[in-house]
């Protein structure tokens, strides 16, 4: 059995007191919010954290607040269960609900947080096992010792997906990520140094799998806001190997905005888990005035698709996860272009299928 | 089976990226030979029996789930006219039972089952006897039914269950009786004939329907068909379980189940890794995966199973993987030859056929090996005795050493080890 090391619990009231331990502990200590991702990575040493400051108690970061213009705003602690089973963000971000209720299974996503599968660590196989199993391969750049992770600095030790790079290849594994980006979201931070920042979901990844959260350590996330949906559609395609609870290993956020005639008037589609940040395409801009068509809808899908470099560090062939973005890629679109279920394929329902397991 | 599927109606004729695939398969219901060599039975069943009418069944097998538990209290109950709920069980704990081989090689209902009826028809003598002085009934008009022993010519004339397990007691004293059971000798005397016969063998055929997407050729399992000869089902209940289990456990080997190696960098390491180290890696399908699956049971009773049962906790899974390995060639029109059957490994067949190769992922060859002649066997009808023709006679080890049993020692009678 794999214990957890020991560590001191701070159990914060409020986010002015969480910061201020942060602040005052500095790297060694970690935010504790559902858990889900940090206690199994304490067990096996990925993670080492001599204090942990618990969310559980703060009160005022659960929750979910539509506001009169339309847009949303999501307590960091929302559990990933509260925002699959909201029926307005069901309704206005489809996307994104299914995005969220894609994470993991039921039990996990009545613990787990939407700020903590933004922040979710990057994952790989070389990476996500018991400290033994690491061991004996000399550990990897990511965990370079038996203390874990190196806290977004470079240190030595090799990278056994892509031994000459100097970087980490740790994939991107939030699903909430790519979808909040292509929905234009914002997060808002707050730091004892620097106060509250409100940044693009965009800006807080960074493309290293050791470095991939601009969020600083002592800054906490406490909360995401989505601008008004004003008819725009979302879809939310993700890759795995069993619709029932697997993480991503390739998926497709996409969000459209359709003139009543049906030209796109602006759009944005994210690639996730293809790297170590979600990947926006810039070809979206090649669908501006256009109508999805399958025509369009291909040419952007091979453009887009070309973004995929992913390399064999997760579940299923790199080559087969870069060939099956293009599917996605159009897959996506075809849903929101409104597309019927039966057309798309054994592929579509089961993107579907996850989804409509709730809670 | 093929019936129930509308397999005719469909293979060859669904629609692109739909297909169905059938396979057959029989095993074994526990090997002729135990695990380690000795004279000794496989399994014992002992019972004992008070005045209150209690009757505890003390047996080594383990219920690891798949009911065996069920099965031992069914046998026993099925003979004394009983239900399940009247036996109590002590099973699984070597320091009290006799010894039973374990839940292996699709043996314990077979084996367990067999030493159990034994045990109670032992038992049921005894009681018989008393029971047919005391009400002067002849043995050969006795029933046991409905929890009473009772005159089959005068039902109203008999006795509870808890009044002739007394009577028994008062004439034979404190009532046990034990039952063993030992697969019947292997007349097999060739080279090898030791391996793999069985005191019965099971038969399953399934088919399979699934659907491979065109672009990523990512497969779907949509309907499993299956149906498996177990000679007669003793719980419905367990029964289907076990087989859903088993094509749930052939799913997981068709299409995710893996275990491979990867080498690390020569010049950094050179370290064979395992591939999926853990049950993250190591991908079995949940629930949520699982197609319906219709279950059918051919009921043939064999002889050498207790009340003709076989095995149904191994079996069913065998055609999982060739069925599935059908069903994409009819869906999709490419062979894979190995498993976990893939979306990766059919889209690289899918891509060598459209660039003119054969449409086939798998080993290209079979390893050469030099095989020794073979034997030479004459079947019963032909008159054969078990021997093979090309081979000389041979002796154990044991037996050239001239070991030899004790004459009345147990065992020392088998048929087949000739002195």
């Amino acid at each position: 059995m794999m214990r957890c090391p020991s560590f001191r619990y701070h159990a914060a009231k409020s986010v002015k007191e969480a910061a201020s331990v942060l602040a005052d502990e500095g790297p060694k200590a970690m935010l504790l919010a559902g858990g889900t991702d940090l206690v199994p990575n304490m067990k096996r040493r990925q993670h080492m954290p001599a204090v942990l400051v618990s969310l559980r108690k703060v009160k005022g970061l659960r929750g979910v607040k539509i506001a009169k213009d339309g847009s949303a705003t999501i307590g960091a602690c929302s559990t990933l269960a509260d925002l699959a089973l909201h029926p307005r963000l069901a309704k206005g971000w489809p996307g994104l609900s299914r995005a969220v209720s894609s994470i993991a299974s039921p039990l996990i996503r009545a613990a787990a947080t939407l700020g903590g599968n933004l922040c979710v660590d990057t994952r790989c196989n070389y990476y996500n096992q018991n400290h033994e199993w690491r061991e004996s391969i000399s550990f990897c750049m990511k965990a370079p010792g038996p203390h874990g992770t190196a806290i977004q600095e470079k240190t030595h030790g090799t990278c056994w997906v892509a031994p000459s790079s100097p970087r980490c290849w740790a994939v991107s594994s939030t699903d909430s990520g790519p979808m909040l980006m292509a929905l234009g979201a914002t997060v808002t931070l707050e730091s004892k140094a620097r106060g509250v920042r409100e940044i693009p979901v965009s800006a807080l990844y960074g493309d290293d799998g050791m470095a991939f959260l601009k969020k600083m350590p002592d800054e906490l996330l406490t909360q995401v806001r989505v601008p008004a949906h004003a008819g725009a559609k979302s879809a939310y395609w993700k890759l795995r190997r069993r619709g029932s609870f697997d993480f991503p290993v390739m998926s497709v956020a996409a969000w459209v905005k359709l003139a009543p005639g049906g030209e796109v008037e602006d759009a944005r589609v994210v690639l996730g888990a293809v790297t170590s940040r979600p990947l926006d395409c810039p070809e979206a801009a090649i669908l501006l005035g256009r109508k999805l068509t399958d025509e369009s809808i291909a040419e952007f899908a091979e453009k887009a698709s070309a973004h995929a470099r992913p390399l064999d560090n997760t579940d299923f062939q790199a080559a087969w996860r870069k060939k099956t973005a293009r599917a996605f890629l159009a897959g996506a679109l075809k849903e929101i272009r409104g597309d019927d279920k039966a057309t798309l394929g054994v592929l579509a329902q089961r993107v579907m299928q996850g989804a409509s397991c709730l809670g | 089976m093929v019936k129930r599927s509308g397999f005719r109606e469909k293979w060859g004729k669904m629609p692109p990226g739909r297909g169905v695939g059938l396979a057959c398969s029989t095993y074994l219901t526990g090997a002729g030979h135990p695990i380690y060599w000795n004279d000794l039975p496989h399994t014992g069943v002992q019972l004992q029996f008070d005045r209150s009418g209690a009757v505890v069944a003390f047996c080594g097998a383990t219920d690891c789930g798949q009911g065996s538990d069920d099965v031992l209290a069914a046998m026993i109950a099925e003979v004394f006219g009983l239900t399940t709920n009247d036996i109590r069980l002590v099973t699984g704990d070597t320091g009290i039972t006799p010894v039973d081989l374990g839940s292996y090689s699709s043996r314990v209902t077979l084996m367990m089952g067999n030493a159990a009826i034994q045990a109670a028809e032992r038992a049921k003598a005894l009681i018989a006897e008393a029971v047919s002085k005391k009400l002067e009934i002849p043995l050969d008009r006795l029933v046991f039914a409905g929890g009473r022993v009772f005159d089959a010519s005068d039902p109203a004339k008999g006795l509870t269950w808890q009044d002739a397990v007394i009577q028994g007691e008062a004439m034979h004293g404190t009532l046990g009786s034990t039952g063993s059971y030992k697969p019947p000798a292997v007349p097999a005397k060739y080279k090898g004939g030791g391996v793999g016969p069985s005191p019965a063998y099971s038969f399953t055929a399934a088919v399979v329907e699934v659907e491979v997407d065109k672009d990523t050729c990512f497969l779907d399992v949509k309907k499993v068909w299956i149906a498996h000869d177990i000679g007669r089902v003793l719980n419905p209940v367990l029964a289907r379980g076990q087989v859903e289990g088993s094509v749930y456990m052939g799913l997981g080997e068709a299409l995710m189940e893996e275990s491979a190696f990867r080498r690390l960098p020569a010049n950094l390491s050179g370290a064979l890794v395992h591939k999926q180290p853990s049950m993250l890696e190591y991908k079995s399908p949940t629930t949520l995966e699982m197609p319906e699956v219709d279950t059918i049971f051919i009921e043939d009773p064999d002889p050498n199973g207790p009340y003709g049962a076989k095995e149904v906790g191994q079996g069913p899974l065998l055609p999982m993987p060739p069925c599935v390995a059908n069903a994409v060639y009819d869906a999709i029109g490419v062979r894979v030859d190995e498993s976990p059957i893939t979306p990766e490994k059919i889209a690289k067949a899918v891509w060598d056929k459209e660039h003119g190769r054969e449409g086939r992922f798998g080993p290209k060859d079979f390893p050469v090996i030099e095989w020794p002649e073979a034997s030479k066997v004459k079947t019963p009808a032909e008159g054969g005795d078990g021997t093979a023709s090309n081979e000389k006679p041979r002796k154990s080890k044991l037996m050239a050493s001239g070991f030899r049993l004790a004459p009345d020692s147990p065992g020392a009678k088998v048929e087949g080890v000739r002195s």
